[in-house]
């Protein structure tokens, strides 16, 4: 992953410790190393991404990549995701949206809003562990901008 | 106060027979009284001709004597022209009232009394005349004097003014008679009249109440119908709801049942990977004789958790399967369906062509109905359920007999249609009729491999094109599955929105 002027930070909003832990362990499996800041519910991650003030001032000059759980116990994943398309601060970032809903609707939707990536995670263990660590391969060459 | 059809025809009969009595009774009163009213002028006639003749008669009589009376006076021929013209006439004359006389009860006696009267009378007329001609004037005079011809003439007078009364008084009788004729037969056209009239009124009222009770009886079915099929309409509407509920729900649970078993199997695998290093280690160490805890530590590394971790994994593969299996189902019904105009009988030949593969090896056949209409619905989902109906039948036939497949329809109420898949297979016990319908539940020898999802995923396939399923068997006998379609989907799925 390009880390040139700030390396990259992979927030991870995932309400499920369990699959938080198995993503991260198989993104280091992956050999990606960057900074990985896990959030379990959307009010904290999106304290994080547009800071206390709401603005998203604080995300201007970061290099973001988003991964994200649909279903979150305080709010929809869809409205993270529509809310982080619409600050031009973080407009930019790539989402990766990494959920167990393989809803045809539901993935378009997604799709329509900006996400860049969709991933149903796949039930059985193999496939979970190889889809994270190709993720992660794929994280490792892929061009993050900075947000703003 | 309902009529009935039999009630009905027995009034009408009735009053019809009411109004034929009452015609033919105006009839025959008609013709009778126009006998009687012939008999009555005819009658009339034969007084006036009586009274007329007799009245003759008696002016020739008259003129007679006035004859003889003028020549006994003046002794000359001149004046006895009236005489001699009345003789002349008067047998005609006597003759005519002697022949009406006869058809009168009693008239012999009169008749023969005035010719015994009027011989007498014309007796004295030709003596006085006769004598008066030989000179004897007299003699004439005297026998004229002598009161014979006098007194019977005042006879004849009497008897011709009583048959002349007689004439008169049956004249006035006849007219009398006449005239109540003619007010019998104004009564009875009058009445008869009425009769007919409230016959046809009768009549006309009890065809109207019974047409009228028709009609109502007619808009009580025709509400009835309605409702039947509003009631169709709505139970319709209802299963497809509580199916979409159904579905809704299964997939909200098994998208949250899968979030932990994701971590269940993972870090079962994780574990897994854990106790391969320490297996490792613990098969390359020795362990000393008397040490306890170093021989558990290796059994457990060895053994146990190995064994622990395989129950784990084997339990949570089978739970990944049902949850997939009801994923499937509830995937379904999320599944867009589009109606389209299909055959029914081609598109089950087709299903059949599928699967003769099979069939043939079981020495089997299958018949398909070829009067089968043409519906509007969802193809894949047909394909679907009939596909899984037949591959059931397959999978479940009685290896004693060879298969025989049958594949009908029949129309039902509410624009529906329902199609029969008939085998002779093993059959369901009565028992298991709705439960073969159930997620994961099979029925009967556990002979075939199978998860117990074919039978639920059909009806859920059915139910989403407004349908339902039901099964009919007897174990041993074989099965019929019931497939019940609207024949126009959009229709159903109209009243879902």
């Amino acid at each position: 992953m390009s880390s040139e002027a700030k390396p990259v930070t992979i927030v991870m909003i995932e309400d499920d410790e369990g699959h938080a832990r198995l993503i991260e362990k198989n993104i280091r499996r992956a050999g990606v190393s960057n900074e990985i800041i896990p959030f379990t519910d959307g009010t904290s991650a999106l304290a994080h991404l547009f800071g206390s003030d709401g603005s998203g001032d604080v995300s201007a000059s970061r290099h973001l990549l988003i991964l994200l759980d649909l279903n979150l116990p305080d709010m929809s994943g869809v409205s993270i995701l529509e809310k982080v398309k619409a600050n031009p601060n973080t407009k930019r970032a790539p989402v990766v949206v990494l959920t167990t809903t393989d809803d045809e609707r539901e993935i378009q939707r997604c799709y329509d809003l900006g996400a860049n990536v969709y991933i149903t995670k796949p039930v059985n263990y193999e496939g979970f562990a190889n889809a994270i660590r190709q993720l992660g391969l794929f994280f490792s060459v892929m061009q993050i901008p900075e947000s703003a | 106060m309902p009529i009935s059809s039999s009630t009905l025809v027995r009034t009408t009969a009735a009053l019809m027979l009411a109004g034929l009595a009452a015609l033919l009774v105006i009839v025959g009163m008609s013709l009778w009284l126009g006998n009687r009213s012939q008999d009555h002028f005819n009658e009339v006639l034969a007084a006036r001709d009586l009274r007329a003749a007799t009245l003759d008669f008696r002016t020739a009589l008259q003129d007679a004597e006035t004859g003889q009376r003028g020549f006994l006076l003046t002794q000359d021929e001149v004046y006895l022209a009236p005489y001699n013209q009345a003789r002349q006439e008067l047998e005609s004359h006597r003759q005519r009232l002697t022949n009406l006389l006869q058809s009168r009860p009693g008239g012999d006696a009169i008749s023969a009394a005035i010719n015994d009267a009027a011989a007498v009378k014309l007796n004295e007329l030709e003596e006085t005349i006769r004598l008066a001609r030989a000179g004897n004037r007299e003699a004439a005079l005297e026998l004229v004097q002598a009161d014979t011809g006098q007194i019977a003439m005042s006879d004849l007078r009497e008897l011709l003014t009583g048959v002349v009364q007689d004439a008169d008084q049956r004249l006035a009788e006849s007219v009398a008679q006449q005239r109540g004729s003619a007010s019998a037969l104004y009564w009875t056209s009058l009445i008869g009249a009425l009769v007919i009239i409230a016959v046809v009124g009768g009549s006309a009222w009890v065809v109207i109440l019974y047409t009228r009770e028709i009609a109502e009886a007619r808009r009580l079915l025709s509400t009835t119908n309605i409702t039947l099929e509003e009631r169709v309409a709505e139970r319709t509407a209802e299963l497809a709801r509580a199916n979409e509920e159904v579905q809704r729900f299964a997939y909200i649970v098994t998208h949250d049942l899968r979030a932990p078993l994701v971590n269940i199997m993972g870090f079962t695998s994780e574990l897994e990977a854990s106790i391969k290093p320490i297996r490792d280690y613990m098969e390359r160490s020795d362990v000393a004789g008397d040490d306890q805890l170093a021989s558990d530590a290796r059994l457990a590394a060895t053994e146990d958790l190995p064994e622990a971790v395989g129950f784990i994994r084997s339990s949570t593969r089978k739970m990944d399967g049902l949850i997939n299996a009801i994923l499937k189902i509830s995937r379904d019904g999320r599944r867009p369906i589009r109606a389209e105009s299909i055959d029914l009988t081609n598109m089950l030949q087709a299903s059949a062509n599928a699967i003769q593969h099979q069939v043939g090896e079981l020495d089997g056949v299958i018949d398909v109905a070829d009067d089968l209409p043409t519906i509007l619905s969802d193809r894949m989902s047909l394909d679907q359920i009939f596909g899984n109906l037949l591959d059931n039948a397959v999978k479940y036939a009685d290896a004693s007999r060879p298969l025989r497949i049958k594949i009908s329809g029949e129309k039902l109420i509410g624009n529906r249609i329902a199609i029969d898949v008939a085998d002779n297979g093993r059959g369901i016990a009565a028992d298991d009729h709705e439960r073969v319908f159930e997620l994961f539940r099979r029925s009967g020898e556990q002979s075939k491999p199978g998860e117990g999802i074919g039978l639920a995923h059909v009806r859920t396939l059915v139910r989403n094109l407004g349908g339902d399923i039901t099964v009919t068997s007897e174990l041993g006998k074989g099965s019929t599955f019931r497939v019940v379609l609207a024949r126009d989907m959009r229709r159903f799925i109209g009243s879902m929105q």
